[in-house]
């Protein structure tokens, strides 16, 4: 066992920290720059330190819990929903580079898939141990939301799981890399992926359960302080793992296009685990938000028909001789 | 006996799974219940890890964890929130005395059954069973039961759609 086994987590979390502080400053920053708005300026050169002001008002704010509240539930609840987020991050190959992925498991992608299922469980209890009536209706519809696009998640990854015949993360990428990226060949099973992915990372145009017009702030609305840090560190680090997830199925990982190999794989990495940032934020921008009945049809009639449909083309294709090596 | 990583992960994770179920039954309301019950199931799948089963593990986690206890807090969500305590009744005499007689009779068949089962117990080196090899062995030899279990399982869902339609529609 060596060392770096225990000092490499530490690093990623203090990465994946600076991750959060700044995908939000640039969340703001972006957004404002769609609408004509400056976005923060005051903190700091260029409000660069926004965030960094915003996480220290939260952590040194007075820590409430409700007396009507269920103590027990009410703490752990924030926990429940971060450790899994965390915990994703540890089956994730930045790199084929051996100290830039920590566990090399043969079932990664069903890892992910499966652990990320506990963080539904944190977000319900929240908002049952509220005992506010909010928060409930948040918990309830952010649950709804996230059972039901989980199927199609879970169904859209088939194909490429069948293309690269491993469940393993990291042999997914040498596939693309031998092969063609997953996007071409799998074009319809990565818009599934994307669109089935915004709605489990609960961000526009798939908001509801933080839908503020409606519901104050759905589950979290009891929430204050560090506790309530937790859950938005628990939802910015989805978008980092989702990010480096969608990087691996679909673009190839590290893989660096047109020949240009003199770019570390890192670099190829990191550009395109931020193209995918970037589309985050600018769906914020750009869409309104769904009804919550149109939601739960799109999930069931529209995306769930569409994924199975692209596993049959994906296996018939499979057995055709010139595009075989497609998929 | 020596002590390595293993065995005190195996314990660690018997503890969390049996702490788990005992907390299960002892809590009063159900909410905490059911998570409790959550917690011993993630436990288990710790287990399925040690014994080299990811697989197995990781959909355990899947189904047990992230669906089955996931749809039971979601139906317990809309229950009472506090619960009296004098609505518990003190179980009545001899109660406990039977049911310790039925837990001791179970105890004893499943521990007899268990002595009975001529497992292997000599140092069989099994080949390593990959992930692929399971899925070959499912859809190769074991196609038809799979597909009869596929078609148990659609049957009940759809069984499950009719039944809330019906009452929906009165």
């Amino acid at each position: 066992m060596d060392w770096y086994i225990f000092v490499y987590p530490v690093i990623l979390l203090a990465i994946v920290l600076v991750f959060v502080m700044y995908a939000i400053y640039f969340e703001r920053k972006v957004i404002g720059w769609i609408q004509l708005r400056k976005g923060p300026t005051e903190t700091g050169p260029k409000g660069l330190f926004q965030s960094a002001a915003d996480v220290f008002k939260l952590l040194i704010k007075e820590d409430i819990i409700p007396s009507k509240a269920d103590r027990p539930l009410f703490k752990l609840a924030p926990i429940l929903a971060y450790v899994p987020a965390f915990s994703v991050l540890a089956v994730i190959p930045f790199t084929d580079a051996p100290y830039l992925k920590f566990s090399n498991v043969a079932v990664g992608l069903m890892y992910y898939l499966a652990l990320s299922s506990i963080t539904v469980m944190g977000v319900l209890l929240g908002g049952w141990a509220s005992n506010n009536k909010y928060s409930l209706l948040g918990g309830m519809r952010a649950g709804a939301q996230m059972i039901s696009y989980e199927i199609p998640l879970v169904l859209s990854v088939v194909g490429v799981v069948m293309s690269a015949g491993s469940l393993n993360l990291t042999e997914i990428v040498e596939t693309q890399i031998a092969g063609a990226w997953n996007v071409f060949p799998q074009f319809l099973g990565f818009v599934v992926f994307i669109i089935a992915a915004i709605a489990e990372l609960n961000r526009t145009p798939f908001d509801l359960p933080e839908a503020e017009s409606e519901l104050v702030a759905g589950y979290h609305t009891e929430y204050t302080g560090f506790r309530f840090a937790f859950f938005m560190l628990a939802e910015y680090t989805y978008v980092f793992a989702m990010a480096s997830l969608i990087t691996i199925l679909f673009f190839g990982g590290w893989d660096a296009p047109f020949g240009l190999t003199f770019i570390p794989p890192l670099v190829w990495f990191i550009l395109k685990f931020c193209c995918f940032v970037f589309l985050l934020f600018w769906l914020r921008a750009t869409f309104p938000r769904l009804r919550g009945d149109q939601l739960m049809e799109f999930a069931w009639k529209g995306l769930l028909p569409l994924a199975i449909i692209n596993i049959f083309v994906s296996a018939l294709l499979k057995e055709v001789p010139f595009l075989s090596q497609y998929f | 006996m020596n002590i390595d990583g293993e065995l005190i992960a195996f314990f660690v994770f018997s503890l969390l799974a049996i702490g788990g179920a005992v907390f299960m039954i002892n809590l009063t309301r159900v909410m905490h219940m059911a998570l409790a019950l959550a917690f011993a199931l993630l436990s288990l799948a710790g287990i399925y890890i040690l014994l080299e089963a990811p697989f197995l593990a990781v959909m355990h986690i899947m189904i047990y964890t992230g669906a089955v206890s996931v749809i039971m807090i979601f139906g317990i969500m809309l229950t009472k929130h506090k619960v009296d305590a004098h609505e518990l009744e003190p179980p009545r005499f001899g109660f406990n005395l039977l049911s310790l007689l039925g837990t001791g009779l179970l105890f004893a068949i499943i521990m007899w059954v268990i002595y009975q089962f001529p497992f292997v117990t000599t140092g069989v080196e099994s080949p390593a069973f990959k992930v692929q090899d399971l899925g070959a062995e499912l859809f190769k030899q074991y196609m038809i039961p799979f597909e009869i279990a596929s078609i148990l399982l659609l049957a009940a869902l759809i069984g499950a759609i009719v039944l809330a339609r019906r009452e929906e529609n009165e």
